[in-house]
C-alpha cells in the first residue's frame, strides 16, 4: 500500500484498522473507511472495469457512485458501486464486462470492430435472414456486460419501513443543514437524508479557508434540534405524488411521507468531451478533492487541470498542497476572469494555459490508465487546433462545470431550463410543497447555499402553519454565473470522444443519429441509448444537448430534456423484492390437520385440507375419504365459508334484494339456499341462510367469494339505506360438516340439547344449542348427499369441538375429509360450485338454478337481466355425464366438449366416483345436446377423444333420499 | 369441556409459553424469564391478550345503549376511552364501539354486556363477536412506534398519535385496530384484526421487532407495568 497523506487528509478512514482485500485475484490493503474504489487508487489502480460495448478500460469519474465505469462484482453480488461501496475484510472484487481479466480482456477485440458497431446497430443487425436471432442472442447476452448472478446465494434479508415528517430535506449538504436547521428551529419534525456517510456535503471535502468553521457549526446546529432526524448512507431515488419519497438504506426501504419537501440535491460535476476522455485516471475536480480530503489518497504525481471555471484552479491548488505536480492548468476560456482561486494559483506560480483545451488523452504504455495528454489551442465553439503541446501525466483532473442534480426535484414536477445559449439547465418552477436550495436551484457559492437553505426552510415552515403564502425559493441567477464558454465539447476526427461513458456513446453516434432523423430528445436517447446507463443522464444530458443543439444550430433549451423517473440511481432488487406481506387465514383446525398428515391447499387466502394422508396416496386417500362418508360418517373443516349476520328491522327486505330466491316465507329455525346475482345477472356466490330469529337471519358464502361479498353487500347497503346491520362474522366461527350415516349418532353420543330426531330437525333446519357444552349454530343441510350438520362453534372452541367428534365418532368410523373428497361428493350430487363449475358470464338459467329464483319478488339484484337473457334463450347448458367406458381417459376440467371438429363446450368438474365406478362430470353443451342420453365427445388430454352420456342429475341417491333421513 | 383457546395457541406452546390464571382466564404467564421480559416490555414486548374478554357492539342504538350499562363512550370516532375499572371503550365508528376488557382485575364489564346482547339487540345495539372473531395482542416499549413503522404506514408517533387514538388501518396488508394507551413511560399499542391471521400477524410482529430486540412476553409484565402506572 502506498503511503497515505498526512491528517487532516483522509477524514474518513481509519488508519489504524488495514483492509485486506482481493481485486481481480491480488491483494490489496487499504482503511476501514475506505471505499473499493478509493483503496484501489490508494495503490493506484485506477481501473476498475471494461466498458459495456466496446470493452475500453475505464474507472471512476467522479467517485461519487453515479458511473457504469466504477461497476464491480463481488463473490455474491453484481454491479456494484466500487466507489460507494465500504471496503471489507477478505472481500473479493472482480472487474465486470471482461473475457479472461480485466488487463487481458480478450473481448477488447470488439474496439476492432467498432465500425461495424454504429449507433442503433441492434435495430439494423441481427434479424436477417429468419431464424439468425437464436445464434446471435447466446452471443450477445454473454457478451454483454452486466455482472453475473450468484443462484446458490442465499438471500439476504431485506425490508421497508414507514417514516413520516413534516418536512423532508433531501441532501445534507451546506443546504440541506441550513434548510432542516431553519425548519427545526421552528418546531417542524424534520427528516434530513443523506446519501454519504457523513453530513456535510462539499464542504467535507471542497477547498475551504482554513478558519472556516461553517461545516461544525451546521451540524452542532443540527444536533442541537430533537426535531430533526438524520439519516446517513440513504439515497432518495423516487419523489412521487404527494410527497411520497422513496428512500433506500441499506437493506431497508424506507417509504417517507412528508409534508414538504426541500431538495437540496447538490450538482454532479460533468465531464468534457474529447478524444479518449475515459481513460481511467480522468477525475473530476470533487472526485480529486474527495480522494485527498476524505481517503488520505494522492490521487496522482503529476497531473494535468483542464477547467472552464475557478473550481479548476481550486484542485489545482489542492493537488499541489499534497504532493502532486500540477503541470498545467489548462482553461477554455480564452480570457478567464481573476477568480479568487484563479488568482492564488497564478500567485503561486502554476503554470495556466487560457484558452487551450485538451484535444486528447494518451494511454499510459504500461498501464490501463492515463499517460499524458495533447492540450492545443481552442479555436471556435467545439473546436480547436490539431497541434499542440504533449504534456506527461499520471492524472487529469476536469472541471467541466457543475451541473444541477434536478433529477428528484423532475419527478416530483419542477422544472429545469438551459437560459439564454448556455447548456446548464436552471431551475424554473416548483410544485406545491417543493422547495430547493443550493446547487440544485442554481447557488454557486457556499454563502448562497446557507442563504438558500435557510430562506427554502422559513419558506417551507410558513407553507405548513398556512401563515403566509410562500414563494418557491428559486433564486435569481445572477449574471457573472452565465458562461462565458460554450460546452467544452471537442470532435476528434478519430473518435472516441464519449458523451456517454455508461454506454459507450461518442458525438459522431449522437450526430449520425440526428442525421438519421431522430431528432426528438426521447427518441434519440432511445436510438442511441444515450442517458440510458446507470447515470441516467447525469454525466451525459449536457454534453447531449451541446451536440445536438450544435448540429441543429439551435439552443440547449430548444432541444428540451429526457423525462426523470425513478429510480434516480440504481437500486438493489432486494429493496424491491424483500420481505412483502402476504397474509393467510388459517382456520382453528389448521394445527390439527398438520398434525394428521393433511396436504395442505390454497383457498383464498385461507389453508385448507386437500386431503389427508401422503402424496403418492393421493387417489386412495380420496377414495377411501369419500367411502367413508357414504358409508359410515365423516368430518370435514368448512370454517372457510364467510359467515354474514343481518340483523334489524329491515333484515329480510335486505335479503329480498341481494339475494335471488324469496325469503318471505322462511320461518324461524329453517334454512333456504342463497343464490346471489350480479346486475348482469350473472352467478356469483352461493351459501345458505338461515333465519335466526324475526329480523335476524345468518347466512354463509362460498369460501372463495366471502371476501368480495362483504364489501358487496355494504355497497348495496349504502344505496338503499335500509335499517339493517351486516356484520362478517367469518372468523368469529368455526364451522365443521359432520355428514355419513352414522352423523347422528355421533352428535347423540357426544351430548347435545337440541333434538336430532327427523322430525325434531329435518332436513334443511336451523337450530342453535349445546353440544359437548359448547354453544353451537347447527344447520342441518346436505352439500354431500349424507345425513350432515354443518356446526357452527365459536371459533375458540372449534378445535376442542372437532376433537371431542374425531374421539365420538371413533367407535363409527368416522374420519377427517378434504377438499378433494368433498369436490367428488358434492359432484355425486351434481351440485354446482360457484366459480368453478361458473364463469365471468354464466347466470342461473344456464346451471339449472332457475328454481332458485323469486319469481314474483318485484326486484332483485340482476333480474331483470335474468329475464332479458332468458327470453334471448340458451346458448349453452350445464348437464352432467357419465363416460360409460371404464378404460376411458378421465377427462380433466378444461377439456373442451367437440362435434364436428368445432367447440361446443368444456369440462367444469370431473372425477372419479369410487361409488358410482365410473368416469362423471358437469360440462357446458350446447342446448341440442343437453337431452339425458345424449352422447357427447369430450377431446382429453393428448387429443384422445371420450365418448359420455348426458345423466340426470344428481349421480347418487337421485331421490335424495339419503340426505333427508 | 371445551376451553377457548387462543388463536395463536400452537405458536405461544412452541416459544415456551408457561399458562396460568390471569384476570379469570387461562393466558401466557412468561416465557420462562420472567426478568428478561420485565426489561424486554420497556424496550419492546408482544403480549397475546386473545384469551381476555372483548366485546363490540354496532348498530343506531348502540351508543344509546352502551352510555345506559354506563359506558362512558370518547366522543368521537377513533378514539379510546379508559373506563374507571381499567376496561377501553373504542369508537369504531358513530354507531360501532369495541370495549376491551381490562387487564389486571377480572372482567366484569364484557361479561355484563354480552349478557344482554338479546336487549342490546331490541335497542338495535347488535352485538359482534370480537372474542373470537378478532386477535388481541398488544406491543409494547420504547421501540414499539418504530417496530410498528415496519408494518403500518400511520404515523405511531407522538404527538401524531397521542395516547387515545385509534387507527384502523393495514397492519402487514391486515385490517387492523391500534390503539394507544397510557401505561407510564413505555408506549403501548393494543393490536386487534382477524383472528383467522392470527398467526401470520403474530409472525410478522416477530420478525418487525428482532431488531430491536423485541420478544414475547407475558401478562405478568403487563400487569407489572399497568400497576406501576398506577
Amino acid at each position: 500500500m502506498r503511503e497515505r497523506l498526512s491528517p487532516p487528509a483522509g477524514s474518513r478512514i481509519d488508519r489504524s484498522r488495514p483492509v485486506a482485500f482481493e481485486f481481480e485475484g491480488r491483494a490489496f490493503t487499504g482503511y476501514a473507511g475506505d471505499t473499493i474504489a478509493s483503496a484501489l487508487a490508494a495503490n493506484g489502480a485506477w481501473c476498475l472495469s471494461r466498458s459495456f460495448k466496446l470493452h475500453r478500460p475505464r474507472g471512476s469519474f467522479g467517485f461519487a457512485g453515479d458511473e457504469a465505469g466504477a461497476l464491480v462484482q463481488l463473490e455474491s453480488e453484481p454491479n456494484v458501486q466500487a466507489d460507494t461501496r465500504a471496503v471489507e475484510p477478505g472481500l473479493r472484487v472482480q472487474a465486470q464486462n471482461t473475457v479472461g481479466g480485466l488487463e487481458r480482456d480478450q473481448a477488447a477485440l470488439l474496439g476492432r470492430f467498432e465500425r461495424f458497431l454504429p449507433v442503433g446497430f441492434y435495430y439494423k443487425a441481427f434479424y436477417k435472414p429468419r431464424g439468425v436471432w437464436n445464434w446471435w442472442e447466446k452471443i450477445i447476452r454473454r457478451t454483454a456486460g452486466l455482472g453475473r448472478v450468484d443462484r446458490s446465494w442465499t438471500p439476504e434479508y431485506f425490508d421497508k419501513a414507514y417514516a413520516h415528517c413534516d418536512v423532508a430535506v433531501i441532501g445534507g449538504g451546506a443546504a440541506g443543514l441550513a434548510a432542516a436547521a431553519a425548519c427545526g428551529d421552528q418546531g417542524l419534525d424534520v427528516l434530513l437524508i443523506e446519501r454519504e456517510p457523513e453530513l456535510g456535503g462539499w464542504l467535507t471535502y471542497g477547498r475551504r479557508k482554513s478558519a472556516d468553521r461553517t461545516l461544525d457549526d451546521l451540524r452542532r446546529r443540527v444536533q442541537a434540534l430533537t426535531s430533526v432526524r438524520v439519516m446517513t448512507s440513504a439515497t432518495c431515488t423516487g419523489w412521487y405524488a404527494d410527497n411520497w419519497l422513496a428512500v433506500s438504506q441499506g437493506n431497508r426501504l424506507h417509504k417517507v411521507r412528508a409534508r414538504a419537501v426541500i431538495a437540496c440535491t447538490g450538482g454532479t460535476s460533468q465531464p468534457a468531451v474529447f478524444r479518449n476522455n475515459d481513460l481511467p485516471g480522468i477525475v473530476s475536480a470533487a472526485a480529486a478533492q474527495r480522494l485527498i480530503r476524505h481517503y488520505g489518497v494522492r490521487p496522482g504525481l503529476r497531473a494535468v487541470v483542464l477547467t472552464t471555471g475557478d473550481e479548476g484552479y481550486a484542485a489545482a491548488l489542492d493537488l499541489a498542497e499534497h504532493g502532486t505536480d500540477v503541470a498545467a492548468v489548462v482553461d477554455c476560456r480564452p480570457d478567464p476572469p481573476a477568480g479568487p482561486m484563479a488568482s492564488q494559483a497564478e500567485a503561486r506560480g502554476h503554470r495556466i494555459l487560457s484558452g487551450h483545451t485538451v484535444r486528447e488523452a494518451r494511454r499510459d504504455s504500461q498501464r490501463l490508465q492515463i499517460g499524458g495528454v495533447l492540450v492545443t489551442r481552442v479555436t471556435g465553439p467545439g473546436a480547436c487546433a490539431a497541434d499542440g503541446e504533449e504534456l506527461d501525466c499520471d492524472l487529469l483532473v476536469v472541471a467541466a462545470g457543475v451541473a444541477p442534480a434536478g433529477g428528484l426535484l423532475a419527478q416530483a414536477g419542477a422544472k429545469f431550463r438551459p437560459s439564454g445559449r448556455g447548456a446548464v439547465p436552471r431551475l424554473e418552477s416548483l410544485p406545491a410543497h417543493a422547495y430547493a436550495a443550493g446547487v440544485a436551484a442554481g447557488a454557486s457559492t457556499v454563502e448562497e447555499a446557507l442563504a438558500q437553505g435557510e430562506q427554502a426552510g422559513l419558506a417551507a415552515a410558513a407553507d405548513l402553519s398556512g401563515s403566509a403564502a410562500a414563494a418557491p425559493a428559486i433564486a435569481a441567477r445572477p449574471a457573472a454565473a452565465e458562461p462565458t464558454v460554450s460546452w467544452p465539447v471537442f470532435p476528434h476526427p478519430d473518435g472516441h470522444e464519449f458523451v456517454d461513458l455508461d454506454e459507450d456513446v461518442t458525438v459522431r453516434e449522437i450526430e449520425d443519429a440526428l442525421a438519421e432523423g431522430y431528432e426528438d430528445i426521447e427518441l434519440l436517447k432511445r436510438y442511441s441509448t444515450v442517458g440510458m446507463g446507470p447515470s441516467q443522464g447525469r454525466l451525459s444530458a449536457i454534453a447531449t444537448a451541446a451536440v445536438t443543439a450544435a448540429a441543429q444550430d439551435s439552443t440547449a433549451a430548444a432541444v428540451g430534456a429526457t423525462t426523470n423517473r425513478p429510480p434516480s440511481v440504481p437500486t438493489r432488487f432486494g429493496l424491491f423484492a424483500g420481505r412483502g406481506f402476504q397474509p393467510v387465514r388459517h382456520t382453528p383446525m389448521q394445527g390439527w390437520h398438520v398434525d394428521a398428515g393433511a396436504q395442505m391447499m390454497t383457498a383464498g387466502l385461507w389453508m385448507r385440507p386437500a386431503y389427508y394422508g401422503p402424496p403418492e396416496k393421493r387417489a386412495d386417500a380420496i377414495a377411501d375419504e369419500v367411502l367413508a362418508v357414504r358409508r359410515a360418517v365423516g368430518l370435514i373443516d368448512v370454517s372457510t365459508l364467510g359467515g354474514f349476520e343481518i340483523r334489524g328491522p329491515d333484515a329480510l327486505e335486505f335479503l329480498e334484494r341481494a339475494y335471488t330466491p324469496s325469503f318471505r316465507r322462511l320461518r324461524v329455525g329453517r334454512t333456504r339456499y342463497a343464490l346471489l346475482t350480479d346486475e348482469q345477472g350473472v352467478v356469483v356466490d352461493d351459501g345458505v341462510a338461515a333465519r335466526q330469529g324475526p329480523d335476524h337471519y345468518y347466512v354463509t358464502a362460498s369460501t372463495s367469494g366471502a371476501e368480495q361479498l362483504y364489501p358487496l353487500l355494504l355497497w348495496y347497503q349504502a344505496q338503499w339505506q335500509l335499517d339493517v346491520d351486516i356484520a362478517d362474522v367469518t372468523s368469529a366461527y368455526g364451522a365443521i360438516n359432520i355428514a355419513g350415516p352414522q352423523a347422528r349418532r355421533v352428535l347423540e353420543k357426544l351430548g347435545i340439547d337440541i333434538g336430532l330426531s327427523p322430525e325434531a330437525c329435518p332436513y334443511l333446519a336451523a337450530r342453535t344449542g349445546k353440544l359437548a357444552g359448547v354453544d353451537v349454530r347447527l344447520l342441518r343441510i346436505g352439500f354431500v348427499g349424507e345425513l350432515g350438520y354443518e356446526i357452527h362453534p365459536p371459533a375458540s372452541q372449534s378445535l376442542g369441538l372437532w376433537q371431542a367428534l374425531i374421539d365420538a365418532g371413533r367407535d363409527y368410523g368416522i374420519r377427517p375429509f378434504g377438499v378433494e373428497a368433498q369436490r367428488v361428493l358434492r359432484l355425486e350430487k351434481g351440485h354446482v360450485i360457484v366459480t368453478q363449475d361458473t364463469d365471468g358470464l354464466t347466470h342461473p338459467h344456464e346451471v339449472d338454478l332457475g328454481w332458485a329464483l323469486g319469481r314474483r319478488k318485484p326486484f332483485f339484484v340482476g333480474k331483470r337481466s335474468i329475464e332479458i337473457l332468458r327470453e334471448k334463450g340458451l346458448s349453452r347448458r350445464l348437464v352432467g355425464y357419465a363416460v360409460p367406458d371404464r378404460r376411458a381417459a378421465v377427462p380433466d376440467e378444461g377439456h373442451l366438449v367437440v362435434r364436428d371438429g368445432e367447440i361446443t363446450g368444456r369440462v367444469t368438474s370431473s372425477a372419479w366416483s369410487p361409488v358410482l365406478d365410473q368416469a362423471i362430470g358437469l360440462a357446458y353443451v350446447a342446448p341440442d345436446q343437453a337431452e339425458v342420453g345424449s352422447v357427447i365427445t369430450i377431446k382429453a388430454a393428448r387429443g384422445r377423444l371420450v365418448e359420455a352420456e348426458v345423466v340426470r342429475l344428481p349421480f347418487y341417491d337421485p331421490e335424495n333420499l339419503r340426505q333427508a333421513i | 369441556m371445551v376451553s377457548p383457546r387462543s388463536p395463536i395457541q400452537n405458536a405461544l406452546q412452541a416459544a415456551g409459553a408457561v399458562f396460568g390464571e390471569h384476570s379469570g382466564v387461562t393466558a401466557v404467564t412468561d416465557f420462562g424469564a420472567p426478568i428478561g421480559e420485565a426489561a424486554a416490555a420497556r424496550r419492546l414486548g408482544l403480549a397475546d391478550l386473545s384469551p381476555l374478554p372483548r366485546v363490540g357492539f354496532r348498530g343506531p342504538g348502540a351508543r344509546d345503549w352502551l352510555t345506559a350499562q354506563g359506558v362512558e363512550l370518547p366522543d368521537e370516532p377513533n378514539q379510546a376511552r379508559t373506563q374507571t375499572d381499567g376496561a377501553i371503550a373504542i369508537t369504531r365508528s358513530w354507531t360501532e364501539v369495541l370495549v376491551l376488557g381490562r387487564i389486571q382485575e377480572a372482567d366484569s364489564l364484557c361479561a355484563r354486556l354480552a349478557a344482554g346482547a338479546a336487549d342490546a339487540h331490541c335497542a338495535r345495539a347488535y352485538s359482534l363477536p370480537r372474542f373470537d372473531g378478532m386477535f388481541w395482542f398488544a406491543l409494547t416499549g420504547a421501540s414499539a412506534a418504530d417496530c410498528l413503522a415496519k408494518l403500518c404506514g400511520v404515523d405511531m408517533r407522538e404527538p401524531a398519535f397521542p395516547v387515545g387514538s385509534v387507527a384502523q388501518t393495514s397492519l402487514a396488508r391486515l385490517n387492523a385496530v391500534i390503539v394507544h394507551v397510557d401505561v407510564g413511560e413505555a408506549p403501548l399499542f393494543h393490536l386487534l384484526g382477524d383472528s383467522a391471521s392470527a398467526d401470520y400477524a403474530w409472525t410478522s410482529l416477530l420478525d418487525a421487532m428482532q431488531e430491536f430486540g423485541g420478544r414475547p412476553v407475558g401478562l405478568r409484565v403487563l400487569h407489572a407495568l399497568a400497576r406501576e402506572f398506577k
